[in-house]
């Protein structure tokens, strides 16, 4: 019998322009990936409010994906900074709250990046594989 | 609506078997039946099939559903197709969610299926936690405005633009270049027919010009780009051709005239064309264009800013008195500086770059030596203007500064004085620099210039006061009276009898003084005075110079050239030392005490200072010590009443050069404290200036800055070859050690013309104005500005083509190494009647016609190495086209094309290649490894492999044409972002489907067409042009478009007017202040960047609510997951 593993739960959120376009083209070549992320599709990475990936956390995600247009190319024309500098906020808040900052990961991709979605979902499963589970899940926070 | 009313229908796709081959659907379905809600959940073999949607609309009629999942593919391109599904069974179209089970999960999951489908109902019961939270939305509409903006004007956006013309929208063509017709125009033949291009395209280039529903904006760039579907604002800068196009009629005179010569894109580099150029004779419209780019370094970094590139032009044209009088628009010292400058201007020479800058000083000077030595014109006085010359102006000091003040006034209409106390005019020129550089008779004849134009110099004559020249009716001075002093070294034994100072010095010499120096001649300082000093006294029988300098050589002001010849001539240098005491006996020099220095960190000069190391204190032997440390102004030089500043020096304005007293100005050495000669004339020109202005009674700084725009790219021959300046012809050194002769001969004429060829053109135009005088019409104005146009529009149609692979980037094949190496898109230049050899096929290195000829495919196409690996489409079309040409003109040439396979897709283009065979070109299957010239005869070895019989070739040929790839244009990443349409793989713009949608981008009323979309051929790029138009039309011809009512909504009772939202939208949709304060929808985009700024939460999406995304998180995050 095969050793059974710990399979994460990820989200993703995604903009609808570049990384969702960009996980669209990774089906549409078949770059076969972990089935571990689970895509949330907003408008623009800007939508993103950190209350979401607070949130995702707090019911046990065991890592969240921020993913949008590259720097300079958002279909919002300056969405995607907001979504850097949340980012960067998120990242300390997580320590506070008990997690491993490498939980939150920032993947930019554009739609026609397929390979470095892939890729990216990738490691981040191998990632927070290493990591363990989520502890706030463990800990019975979740209600 | 309470939680009992919600009744949600979940309808999973089996799409075939490209969902159910990895998901297992129907447990996905009975998973979703048993989620609370859901009243309905089934699996379907093709949910948008007409069947499925039929089963969808019964089941929202028969079960009442109220919400709607499908779970199939991507949204982004079924999401319509399942939402007017939805709206036919009479359910708003927004209470439907999708799910995409296919390319985020069956696609790429396909070796975990039981992952795969875990994953598959969890994203169903996310779906399932969102949508019961979704509410009903009107969808808005918008007015669209029927007008039509076409960017790009090659084929496909010509085809675009007639359809949409002829429907009668109003159409904009936006063209960068100064023609239209794009590649095509350049093309020779187009296969398989080998139809004439330019005739089949010429009559419909016409057409577009005199279209009446096209507006025409050739020469013309997309700025930017605002607004949304049907009602876009576009700023286009229509750039100058400093011609206006309404008078130019296309004679090309002005062409004829100019003297500057460039590689001509249009010719592939085969040709140059000149800065005042029509592209080709077929060119619409019929317009000639100036090409300019800025201002040129040289003329940037020259203190006085002579315009050097026209210069220099003009004296490659063999135009030398043209080029002369472009120099003397500046000054008159042609020659003076021509021997003497520092020549700043070389320094920024873009050539400088590559091997070595132009020797810009030494052409100057051979146009005034050639002056001098052929048929001299005399200079005309100038006509002085009535009201000017009633305001008479005084210069004190008749040296460069004054001097150059003085031709810029006169020339203005002004009656000039120039007061001189010394014997003769001309300041340090002619008092501080050794005869050896400077000859006497060139500055004195330079000097004259200024006196025959009708300024007076009265010499021999020191200003005390100012009122002194008040008093005899001068309306404005100017100041310019030098440093004439040399700065002490204030070090013990200075005073003793054989100590000189270089100023005082070289005065002495200059002035025809009997000077003793003894046999060893030591000179402190490394500037040119001290250079001149040296050779001076070397000159005077001193045995042994030997010149100590603090730093190290590098860090030596003087001129390089000057310092070379100082050593040629046998002086010796003791670099990084200082004298610390000159010892005496008896007043007489025993010999000069000196310490070793070491260089430490740079100073405010940027030079490494200078440090003394302790204890390596050393002697020179020496009778005689020349001190060249510097200048000074002396306070006689001040006139009184004018205010010196901590220096000593003479206190102006920076900018207007104003003393202390109104309409006195100070320039030169005075106020610098000792600077150039060139430096000095700029601030005389400076002074010229305020004082025109001072006596017209115009406000002196206002509008005074000229603005010398640098060149933003200089465009550089990649394949430049390499090419040194020439060396100064010299004197003998017996001859320099006895007289002062003229140490650098100057340049031959020859030399001299070579070395103008040497310039690069920077600018492209010069500004030498020729033109402006050929032009009988009077249509060119080099003040013309660019102008910039708004555009209202309700599409856009992007058609800017493709970009020829440039195989120099990689040397490939030796291309622009070996000289017969081109590319398929220079051949086709040889083969066209219009092209540089009138259609005769001659190779470039000796202009024969080749015997033999190789054709390499793929040359940067299918080429994994450059991430370039897609098949250009027409490269082996273009070749057997190039190869029948080739053999219909030269039956007995010989034609290889090496090729990995020869791909002719559809119809008509097998015959080609049959064709093509039939006259017996041969095809060898295999890319050639290398390609070797054979030195002497500059013919080809190539290397190859033929792949069906496993066969070592080695061809030997005169012409090898490389069948480049076709690459995005280089724009292309700046244009995407302006219109916000994505690009694809391999740098192209993304169509919205690869197969339903190709013409449609991602952006609602944005269409793209031809090339820009990848690599296609004649048809299929008008085609696609035609298809573009088409789908512009269907959407501007109901005048109305709806767009998504997804939007941001504020409540006003949370907002407590932060303004956060108003910073971060990029569309500036939030207004108001209090309860006023709203979104403009209108104006709102829909990203909901403000919506996660809110730091009251006051903001929501429609469409995208925190409580509508949370729930589907939850679901999410709650997943079973864990261990499995």
């Amino acid at each position: 019998m095969p050793r059974k593993r710990f399979e994460p739960t990820i989200l993703a959120f995604t903009c609808n322009w570049c990384s969702y376009g960009g996980a669209d083209l990774a089906g549409i070549s078949r770059i076969q990936h972990p089935p571990n992320a689970k895509v949330i599709r907003l408008m623009c990475s800007g939508r993103i409010d950190p209350i979401m990936v607070i949130e995702a956390f707090k019911d046990g995600a065991d890592g969240v994906m921020v993913t949008g247009c590259h720097p300079g190319d958002c279909h919002y024309a300056t969405g995607n900074y907001r979504t850097q500098v949340r980012f960067d906020a998120l990242k300390i808040a997580l320590k506070s709250m008990g997690l491993h900052p490498d939980r939150l990961k920032l993947l930019w991709a554009s739609a026609s990046e397929g390979q470095q979605w892939a890729d990216g979902i990738t490691t981040m499963t191998e990632t927070i594989r290493l990591l363990g589970p989520n502890p706030l899940k463990e800990g019975g926070v979740q209600k | 609506m309470s939680s009992s009313d919600i009744r949600i229908g979940v309808f999973v796709c089996n799409c075939g078997l490209n969902i159910a081959g990895t998901v297992d659907c129907e447990s996905v379905a009975k998973y979703a039946s048993k989620l609370p809600d859901v009243v309905h959940a089934v699996d379907l073999l093709f949910a948008c099939s007409d069947d499925g949607q039929d089963n969808i609309k019964r089941a929202i009629r028969e079960k009442e559903l109220n919400r709607v999942i499908v779970a199939s593919c991507t949204p982004r391109t079924h999401e319509p197709v399942f939402r007017a599904c939805v709206e036919e069974a009479g359910l708003n179209r927004y209470l439907y969610d999708q799910v995409n089970l296919r390319e985020h999960c069956s696609w790429v999951h396909m070796d975990e299926k039981d992952l795969a489908t875990m994953k598959a109902e969890e994203l169903v019961a996310m779906a399932v936690e969102r949508v019961r939270y979704l509410e009903p939305l009107e969808r808005q509409s918008v007015d669209v405005i029927k007008s039509a903006a076409v960017i790009g004007g090659g084929v496909a956006g010509i085809s675009a633009a007639l359809d949409l013309a002829n429907a009668g929208f109003e159409t904009h063509l936006i063209e960068s270049r100064p023609t239209i017709g794009g590649q095509m125009a350049l093309l020779d033949k187009v296969f398989p027919q080998n139809d004439c291009a330019i005739c089949i395209l010429g009559p419909i280039m016409s057409k577009v010009g005199q279209h009446p529903n096209i507006n025409l904006l050739t020469y013309s760039e997309l700025d930017s780009v605002d607004g949304y579907v049907g009602n876009f604002r576009l700023t286009v800068r229509k750039k100058s051709r400093y011609i206006d196009t309404e008078k130019c009629n296309g004679c090309g005179d002005c062409e004829k005239a100019c003297p500057v010569n460039v590689t001509n894109q249009y010719e592939f580099g085969m040709a140059t064309r000149k800065a005042a150029y029509r592209p080709f004779p077929q060119a619409v419209p019929n317009k000639y264009t100036i090409d300019k780019r800025g201002i040129s370094p040289c003329r940037i970094a020259c203190p006085a800013h002579v315009n050097v590139q026209a210069f220099v032009a003009l004296l490659k044209e063999e135009q030398f008195e043209e080029a002369l009088q472009i120099y003397r628009k500046n000054s008159p010292f042609a020659g003076t500086l021509g021997r003497v400058c520092t020549n700043p201007c070389q320094t920024e020479c873009e050539r400088g770059k590559y091997d070595e800058p132009v020797s810009i000083k030494a052409l100057h000077r051979f146009l005034a030596d050639f002056e001098r030595t052929h048929n001299k014109k005399p200079i005309l006085p100038i006509e002085p203007d009535k009201k000017k010359a009633k305001k008479p102006i005084a210069i004190v000091g008749a040296g460069p500064a004054g001097l150059a003040c003085a031709y810029d006034l006169v020339r203005d209409g002004y009656s000039v004085t120039v007061f001189e106390s010394r014997k003769e005019a001309g300041g340090l020129l002619r008092w501080g620099i050794p005869e050896y550089r400077l000859p006497r008779d060139v500055l004195r004849d330079e000097i004259d210039i200024i006196q025959q134009l009708g300024v007076t110099i009265q010499t021999g004559v020191r200003v005390e006061s100012l009122e002194e020249l008040k008093s005899q009716g001068y309306k404005a001075i100017f100041v310019a009276t030098g440093a004439p002093s040399s700065r002490l070294m204030k070090i013990d034994g200075e005073n003793a009898k054989d100590v000189h100072h270089a100023l005082e010095f070289l005065d002495r010499v200059n002035s025809g003084k009997k000077v003793n120096v003894g046999n060893r001649v030591v000179v402190v300082g490394g500037g040119n005075a001290a250079i001149d000093a040296a050779r001076t006294a070397q000159r005077l029988g001193a045995k042994r110079v030997t010149i100590v300098y603090r730093r190290s050589r590098e860090e030596m002001p003087a001129i390089p050239s000057e310092v070379d010849e100082a050593g040629h001539e046998g002086i010796k240098f003791e670099f990084l030392a200082t004298p610390v005491k000159i010892a005496t006996s008896g007043n007489v020099i025993s010999e000069i005490k000196c310490i070793r220095m070491r260089l430490g960190s740079p100073d405010e000069s940027g030079r490494r200072k200078p440090i003394p190391i302790p204890g390596s204190e050393f002697k020179i032997g020496g009778d005689t010590a020349i001190i060249a440390v510097g200048q000074e102004v002396t306070p006689d030089s001040l006139v009184s009443g004018l205010e010196p500043t901590m220096y000593g020096t003479l206190e102006v304005d920076p900018v207007t050069l104003q003393t202390n007293v109104k309409g006195v100005f100070g320039g030169g050495d005075v106020v610098s404290g000792g600077a150039t000669a060139i430096e000095a004339i700029a601030t005389g020109k400076e002074a010229a200036k305020s004082i025109d202005r001072y006596l017209r009674g115009v406000d002196l700084t206002e509008g005074r800055d000229e603005i010398l725009i640098p060149i933003e790219d200089i465009e550089v021959d990649n394949a430049l070859k390499m090419r040194y300046a020439p060396a100064m012809p010299t004197l003998s050194l017996p001859k320099r050690k006895t007289t002062f002769g003229e140490v650098e001969l100057g340049l031959r004429e020859a030399v001299a013309l070579e070395e103008a060829g040497r310039c690069l053109n920077c600018a492209v135009c010069c500004e030498c104005e020729k033109c402006v005088d050929a032009c009988t019409l009077d249509a060119i104005d080099h003040s013309l500005q660019d102008e910039i146009i708004e555009l209202n529009v309700g599409t856009i149609i992007v058609a800017t083509g493709f970009k020829v692979h440039d195989p120099v980037e990689t040397r490939e094949f030796g291309y622009k190494t070996f000289d017969n190496v081109i590319t398929n898109a220079q051949l086709e230049r040889l083969t066209n009647a219009a092209g540089p050899t009138q259609g005769k096929i001659k190779r470039p290195s000796d202009h024969t016609t080749p015997k033999r000829v190789a054709f390499v495919q793929c040359v940067g196409s299918r080429d994994r190495r450059v991430d370039q690996d897609y098949c250009c489409y027409i490269g082996c079309e273009n070749s057997l086209k190039q190869a029948i040409q080739i053999k219909e003109k030269y039956p007995q040439t010989e034609v290889t094309i090496y090729a990995m396979d020869i791909r002719t897709h559809g119809l008509g283009y097998e015959g080609l290649y049959r064709r093509a065979r039939e006259k017996g070109v041969i095809v060898v299957k295999g890319r050639p490894s290398e390609i070797e010239e054979i030195p002497s005869t500059k013919s080809l070895v190539v290397l190859a492999e033929d792949l069906y019989t496993g066969e070592r070739l080695e061809t030997t040929t005169d012409l090898v044409v490389l069948a480049t790839a076709l690459l995005p244009n280089d724009d292309i990443p700046e244009l995407a972002r302006k219109l916000k349409v994505s690009t694809g793989e391999y740098g192209y713009l993304m169509e919205a489907h690869p197969k339903l949608r190709p013409v449609d981008s991602f952006q609602d009323g944005v269409f793209l067409a031809g090339a820009v979309l990848g690599p296609m051929d004649i048809p299929k790029a008008v085609a696609y042009g035609k298809g573009a138009a088409a789908g512009a039309q269907a959407l501007m011809a109901p005048g109305k478009f709806f767009v998504e009512p997804i939007y941001a909504e504020i409540d006003t009772s949370l907002c407590m007017d932060c303004d956060l939202c108003v910073d971060v939208c990029p569309y500036g949709a939030p207004t108001g202040r209090g309860t006023e304060r709203r979104v403009m929808f209108e104006l709102c985009q829909g990203c909901g960047t403000c919506a996660a700024s809110c730091p009251k939460n006051a903001i929501n999406m429609r469409h995208y609510r925190t409580e509508q995304i949370l729930p589907q998180i939850m679901a999410a995050a709650r997943a079973k997951g864990g261990i499995v």
